[in-house]
């Protein structure tokens, strides 16, 4: 992990991101099928549309994507940031996510808005620990 | 196939009942049921009970304390569709010559000290990212805006009409009419929708007797036909749920047309899933009451009021009657049974002959959604 993760931080889940690949950029973590091409996020272990199994290879995604659509949560749950802005991101590699934007109170945002891929933080949890994971930033033109 | 009629139909009021314990809740519901029907508890062959949250042998807790006991019991979740998928669960039992009479419950208390967002799922991806539910319909809500041109206004006048008609409807959790203006100014809770366009969680119970072809007419001379009693669960799909129409509720919609040998213009009332405001304008298109695209147009037209095309949740919907997830689905069962036999009150639909009650549950990642229930009855 980067140095994102101090004592009190820690992944909200550890199969779904490294923050720091070898070029230095946040990838997110996935399979790949071997037989179709085909990329999912999360990672499958069987292909849910092939019904296959052991045709999936683990696959590090580049985090660029556009926005699908996106809401700002005004009332959200305990632990997460108020507001917060919520988006589905579709990934130029195939798969679509469910993920918080950051840096997004001053974008007009829209539908179509390229994004990319960041690790910050999604929410505490109840011991006040920080869970970082995929959040996405409105891309600069 | 054999016919399956409702012969008798109980609920309890919905909104915040802290003082009385679910069981009880499913117990009045069950009983008012047992005794509209005018069925004996000792008659009842087969239950099936649905709920979310509620624990486990849901059904058998209720049903011990009326002496109902040994029967086959089956206790059912499928999110805001448990109350559906146990009605179907009864239908299919009663179908298979199991039974002749059987008891469907729906039973959901929701006022927990908080309040405000249903229980999140630890395990579900979208959820642990903040995907709450209004924010699901926020996104789905600007998709259809975008692609359709849809507006905030629209969207609005689906909460206006279903206060509206929850006022005439004493069982109601929500009691006063709302204006547009009212619904847009309304706080924020997931942009574009307010307070005013989202359900509240409710507390409440409700019940239906079934029963077989062979012994329906000896219990009544007015029962209601199930012409058509079909559940689906969603795809996988990229998007999730948010998208500009509901694949499932279009399946499940097509195929219960055709079981019943009718089509969306022969449907005289609706009970149709709306949590949010724009939950309901998609599924007048889903449902086939218009073309994708229409059902800002639909809305503004009053084609979905009482006296219009098809009066669309005279009761008051979710957004108004309220939202006991695992009662709902049996709820929407029983109001048609009132509907279709013009026992409705002040919410009557004029001469309704065909009643449709549509049921979508549950919030899971990269599926559109758990389930999904399309009942049409008839008189």
């Amino acid at each position: 992990m980067s140095t994102l993760t101090t004592a009190a931080t820690k992944p909200i889940r550890t199969d779904l991101f490294v923050a720091s690949a070898a070029d230095g950029k946040p990838r997110l973590l996935g399979s790949r099928c071997r037989e179709t091409g085909r990329i999912y996020f999360p990672a499958e272990v069987m292909n849910p549309d092939t019904h296959r199994v052991g045709t999936m290879e683990p696959v590090e995604i580049l985090g660029s994507g556009h926005l699908i659509s996106f809401t700002r949560v005004t009332r959200g749950l305990p632990g997460f940031p108020s507001p917060y802005a919520l988006a589905l991101i579709e990934l130029d590699a195939g798969p679509s996510l469910v993920a918080q934007l950051e840096d997004w109170q001053d974008v007009d945002l829209a539908i179509d808005m390229p994004v990319d891929l960041v690790i910050g933080t999604i929410k505490l949890d109840k011991d006040g620990m920080t869970l970082v994971g995929p959040k996405f930033r409105p891309r600069r033109t | 196939m054999t016919k399956i009629y409702i012969i008798g139909a109980g609920m309890t009021g919905f909104g915040p009942q802290p003082e009385i314990e679910v069981h009880e809740l499913a117990r009045r519901a069950t009983w008012d049921a047992i005794e509209s029907a005018e069925v004996g508890p000792e008659e009842i062959e087969v239950c099936y009970a649905g709920h979310a949250y509620q624990g486990p042998c849901f059904g058998q807790k209720t049903l011990l304390k009326i002496g109902i006991t040994g029967i086959p019991i089956v206790n059912v979740e499928n999110a805001c569709a448990s109350g559906a998928s146990a009605v179907l669960g009864v239908i299919n039992t009663i179908r298979a010559g199991e039974a002749d009479i059987g008891l469907a419950i729906g039973a959901e208390k929701l006022t927990t000290p908080g309040g405000g967002f249903l229980p999140t799922v630890a395990d579900d991806l979208d959820s642990s990212m903040g995907r709450v539910m209004p924010a699901a319909f926020a996104m789905i809500a600007r998709r259809h805006m975008h692609r359709y041109g849809t507006t905030l206004e629209q969207m609005a006048k689906i909460a206006v009409k279903n206060r509206r008609n929850a006022t005439r409807n004493p069982r109601c959790h929500l009691k006063k009419e709302v204006s547009v203006e009212e619904v847009l100014r309304a706080p924020v809770i997931a942009d574009p929708l307010t307070r005013l366009a989202c359900c509240p969680n409710s507390d409440g119970a409700a019940a239906v007797i079934l029963a077989s072809e062979k012994v329906a007419h000896r219990y009544t001379n007015r029962p209601v036909e199930i012409a058509a009693s079909i559940l689906v669960s969603g795809l996988r799909t990229p998007h999730g749920i948010v998208d500009d129409r509901s694949e499932m509720s279009i399946r499940a919609a097509n195929k219960a047309y055709e079981r019943a040998g009718l089509s969306p213009s022969d449907v005289d009332v609706c009970e149709l899933h709306d949590p949010f405001t724009i939950a309901e304008l998609i599924h007048y298109e889903d449902l086939g009451f218009c073309e994708p695209g229409e059902g800002g147009r639909f809305i503004d037209e009053g084609r979905s009021e009482i006296g219009g095309d098809v009066a669309v949740s005279p009761s008051g919907g979710l957004l108004a009657k309220g939202h006991p997830l695992g009662a709902t689905g049996v709820a929407q069962i029983a109001e048609l049974f009132w509907q279709l036999r013009g026992e409705a009150g002040d919410y009557q639909v004029p001469d309704a002959r065909v009643g449709l009650a549509h049921t979508v549950g549950g919030g899971v990642t990269k599926l559109e959604s758990g389930a999904c229930a399309v009942h049409i009855l008839k008189v």
